[in-house]
């Protein structure tokens, strides 16, 4: 296909284009769901087509074609060059783009089975006992269980000699237990909600997630829940498990430092950002144990790749660095902001080929320091645990935040006792990573998925990483009503 | 620029992957959708897109079994294949006892043409015009960032019963946010079929005057208010509502907090929410995904909850009829309404303001979620204009707050109704058209900075 993206750059330089580049994407997606062991929803699709993208006098255009032939091409490359130029109107400032070194390169996901490549009985087993064990706990009303299957191919062509061929193969899987009763709903789900644990991985990660042999823990939490207490109102010390400080580094750092929402290019819709470019080196994000890196090298994430969209090669990139905040995630067009010669930490990425590359998250992590999740529980004295996100709201400079779990715990002298449903917690972005005293080691950090990041308009759809382990938090407002 | 593939052909196509060997019945759902929009911020053009995409979604039983694909190859040979490899999948699943069968022959109300030549092949050049004239209308000092967008779409839905589908519609919409000054946003946005419809210019007045009287907010501490919410901001509750609530299969499930409750007082006796897709003030397709036609269905009825939408699939649960509500297959979720009305009243914002004694004044929330489903609990934030009232007049913009609030408990709490209302958007492909309400009490939880 690299043929196609190269065309198709020609056809944009011929027509007036200073820069073009052009993706050629074909995506693959599997789905499974299974529901109280009744196939729910089973589903293959494919989307294929070519983004284009120009600069004409300093301004982006952009316009994208489902039918890759030769005069479609040609046509849909003019129409970006018209857009791009209709942009005059109105114009930003000079587009200056960052340098980068043309490279041509192939690129592909480490996996060991191809999940596309195992047979659907499989799949469909998998998932049958994995909900019939989930349905054998007592008081289960709904047991789910879901596999998703994603495979991208991307050839990418630039105007300055960039061309890259790229497979990135995503795999994930989860069960979901939900107890109806009086009035009151409660889900529980593994390893993560929202369909469980997706990774950049085959079919191998899926067989190691254990899906059927935690089920009926699962199930029993969801039933207990029923006639847990609600989590009190209080403030107190918290304790989060990795998979919801996953959610608090995505919510409360990843997009803060994207670099575009930063200069004010989202203001309209998701908002912008506390942060500022002069607070390179100088804001306290959080306290001392506080380390989180941008990193699109790390093994099995899903903002994990070998060049981003703008051909860009993958880096690590510090973004908070025992405390204080070092680096925005960037782009070629944002990242002269922050000096002459100042280079793209190669984070744009694009929704299939139909959309424009933004600024997304590669994989945004919170570095382990020491301990283990029980080691953390053991040292707190009274507080309380919070497991696996359910909800999320954040203000639109990423400042006043509200998330809620699936479950929560007592801890009282170093152990979990009393359950509570409907937990919650609230913060100020840098008053809450400014309280964590304590964040779990190597041995408990996991690398973790979120597959439904939203950003731009039209509406764009990221999957990223976040490698995280448990953290603790002192004087948080949990149990908001 | 494109234009209509039109029935004939898309049937044509459509049709080659219904006689598919060894399927008992076959659906394809077509969609045909191009467009642009023209992002600005900073009050310059920044983001211009443009796209053209066509999809086939097809769903195949056999002996019960069902399996769905989809492609984006709208060929004979592509939805061919995709009707194929929705059949291999079939093949390995149980049989779903569930599965209510194809939609039957039915015809398709007559709905006013959504469909507007002109808005379809609105060019680069019209939108930035358009983007032009709205950031003409913010002051010294202020900026206007936000997006204009044109767009066009062909459905159409066929089934080997013979159902057979098309609807084609145009959609034009402005959204914008001004900031500047010394601290303070305002924001508008704009709904409708036509793009000759769009008044650019009111959108950027409005959001500048509201950007310029939120200059330097007061702290005001958290705590239960009155609120005159404006339309943008009763269209999250009444969508979050409907995400919760208003789905047959959540009712049938217990999962819904509406669940049980049909023919209860659940809010104020001058709350009615309907869905019609067939009304000319909102845009809808005369269909559902499935090929069902739509009809209307009263949700709540003078503060009395009447029942949820169905599907197929939840209409057979249920033991009734599908309203025409399905969509995408396979959607485990079940039906959705997509063309709420919340029913207008006799006030104006002026009269609920002059209502008020200390309250209130919100324009829009932000990033709201669910905090309680079954207590219809929401969080989210105020933002772009929010305003103390004191004695019936707009005293002064206040910092923005995090509010904690059930909805049925607001919409239980209505005391005037806005005899003007909106068409707005929560959600990809739905729209509602509400009015402004003032209520008498509303939970704040917390605040922000700014």
């Amino acid at each position: 296909m690299l043929e196609i993206v190269r065309q198709a750059v020609e056809a944009a330089q011929t027509v007036g284009a200073a820069y073009s580049d052009a993706r050629f994407v074909a995506e693959e997606s599997e789905s499974l769901t299974v529901k109280n062991q009744e196939m729910e929803g089973i589903d293959r699709s494919l989307s294929q087509g070519v983004g284009i993208r120009v600069l004409v006098d300093g301004s982006w255009g952009f316009a994208a074609t489902a039918r890759p032939d030769g005069p479609e091409i040609e046509r849909t490359a003019a129409l970006a060059v018209a857009i791009a130029r209709a942009a005059s109107r109105l114009p930003a400032e000079r587009v200056r783009l960052a340098e980068v070194e043309p490279v041509r390169a192939s690129w592909g996901t480490d996996i060991t089975q191809d999940p596309f490549a195992v047979p659907l009985d499989e799949k469909v087993g998998l998932l049958m006992e994995a909900s019939a064990r989930l349905q054998g706990v007592k008081g289960v009303s709904f047991a789910e269980a879901t596999l998703d299957f994603y495979r991208r191919r991307t050839s990418f062509a630039s105007s300055e000699g960039s061309a890259i061929e790229q497979t990135v193969v995503n795999s994930g899987g989860g069960i979901e237990a939900t107890a109806i009763a009086d009035g009151e709903v409660q889900r529980r789900s593994f390893p993560n909600s929202f369909r469980g644990h997706l990774k950049a991985a085959g079919y191998d990660h899926i067989r190691s997630l254990g899906l059927i042999e935690e089920a009926e823990r699962i199930g029993g939490e969801a039933v207990a829940l029923l006639t847990a207490p609600a989590c009190p109102s209080e403030v107190t010390t918290l304790v989060l498990d990795s998979n919801q400080v996953v959610l608090q580094v995505h919510e409360s750092v990843g997009h803060p430092v994207e670099l575009d929402r930063v200069l004010g290019m989202e203001e309209a819709f998701a908002g912008t950002s506390f942060v500022r470019p002069e607070d390179r080196g100088r804001l306290r994000y959080g306290s001392d144990l506080v380390t989180i890196t941008a990193d699109a090298t790390l093994q099995g994430g899903l903002g994990t790749f070998g060049f981003d969209d703008e051909g860009v090669p993958a880096q690590r990139t510090v973004v908070v660095e025992d405390g204080i905040f070092q680096n925005f995630i960037s782009s070629r067009e944002t990242a002269p902001v922050l000096g002459r010669d100042a280079r793209s930490s190669g984070a744009m990425r694009a929704d299939g080929w139909q959309n424009l590359p933004l600024i997304r998250m590669t994989n945004i992590s919170l570095e382990p320091r020491e301990g283990t999740l029980a080691e953390i529980i053991g040292d707190t004295a009274d507080g309380i645990y919070m497991d696996t996100n359910q909800s999320w709201s954040i203000d639109d400079k990423r400042v006043n935040f509200q998330f809620g779990c699936e479950i929560a715990w007592r801890i009282k002298d170093g152990r979990l006792t009393e359950m509570y449903r409907n937990p919650n917690y609230t913060g100020i972005t840098t008053e809450f990573w400014g309280s964590c005293d304590a964040v779990g080691g190597p041995d408990a950090w996991t690398v973790w998925g979120t597959p439904n990041c939203g950003k731009g308009q039209p509406m764009q759809v990221a999957r990223v990483g976040h490698g995280t382990p448990p953290a603790r938090f002192r004087y948080v407002r949990v149990g908001v009503r | 620029m494109p234009g209509l593939i039109g029935p004939d052909e898309v049937r044509a196509v459509t049709e080659a992957a219904l006689d598919l060997p060894g399927a008992d019945g076959v659906e394809v759902l077509f969609l045909h959708e191009w467009g642009g929009l023209t992002r600005f911020a900073n009050s310059s053009i920044h983001q211009s897109t443009w796209r053209e995409d066509t999809g086939v979604r097809v769903r195949v039983q056999t002996e019960g079994r069902i399996g769905v694909a989809a492609s984006n190859d709208f060929s004979k040979d592509g939805t061919r294949k995709a009707a194929a490899s929705a059949l291999e999948m079939a093949r390995v699943v149980r049989a779903d006892p569930s599965f209510p069968g194809l939609a039957p022959q039915a015809e398709v109300p007559q709905r006013q043409s959504g469909f507007d030549e002109a808005t379809a092949a609105t060019t680069p050049e019209q939108r930035a015009e358009a983007v032009a004239a709205l950031v003409a209308q913010t002051g010294n000092g202020f900026h206007a960032a936000g997006a204009y967008e044109t767009s066009a779409l062909e459905v159409a839905v066929e089934n080997s019963l013979g159902q057979f589908c098309y609807f084609p519609q145009t959609q034009a919409s402005v959204s914008t946010v001004v900031a500047g000054g010394e601290g303070g946003t305002g924001a508008a946005e704009a709904l409708a079929a036509r793009h000759g419809e769009i008044d650019v210019e009111a959108a950027g007045r409005t959001a500048f005057q509201k950007a310029r009287d939120s200059q330097r907010p007061r702290d005001l501490e958290p705590g239960a208010y009155p609120v005159v919410l404006e339309p943008t901001a009763v269209n999250t509750l009444v969508a979050f509502l409907a995400y919760l609530g208003f789905g047959g299969r959540a009712i049938s499930e217990g999962r819904s907090p509406l669940s049980g409750r049909e023919g209860q007082q659940v809010a104020a006796p001058s709350i009615h929410i309907y869905d019609d897709a067939l009304s000319p003030d909102t845009l809808g397709l005369p269909f559902d995904f499935e090929g069902t036609p739509k009809r209307r269905v009263d949700l709540i009825d003078g503060g009395v909850f009447r029942g949820g939408v169905h599907d197929r699939r939840s209409a057979k649960l249920a033991g009734t009829e599908s309203t025409g509500h399905a969509l995408p297959p396979p959607n485990p979720e079940g039906p959705f309404p997509l063309n709420l009305f919340l029913g207008t009243g006799d006030a104006s914002l002026q009269d609920m303001i002059g209502a008020t004694q200390r309250g209130l004044l919100i324009t829009r929330f932000h990033y709201s979620n669910v905090v309680h489903p079954m207590e219809t609990i929401i969080t989210g934030m105020t933002r772009d204009g929010t305003w103390w009232v004191e004695g019936g007049e707009v005293a002064y913009p206040v910092k923005n707050f995090r509010f904690t609030q059930s909805i049925l408990g607001a919409l239980a709490n209505v005391e005037m109704v806005g005899r003007e209302s909106t068409l707005a958007s929560e959600f990809f492909f739905a729209a509602a058209r509400v009015p402004a309400l003032k209520i008498s009490s509303f939970n704040f939880s917390g605040r922000s900075d700014h």
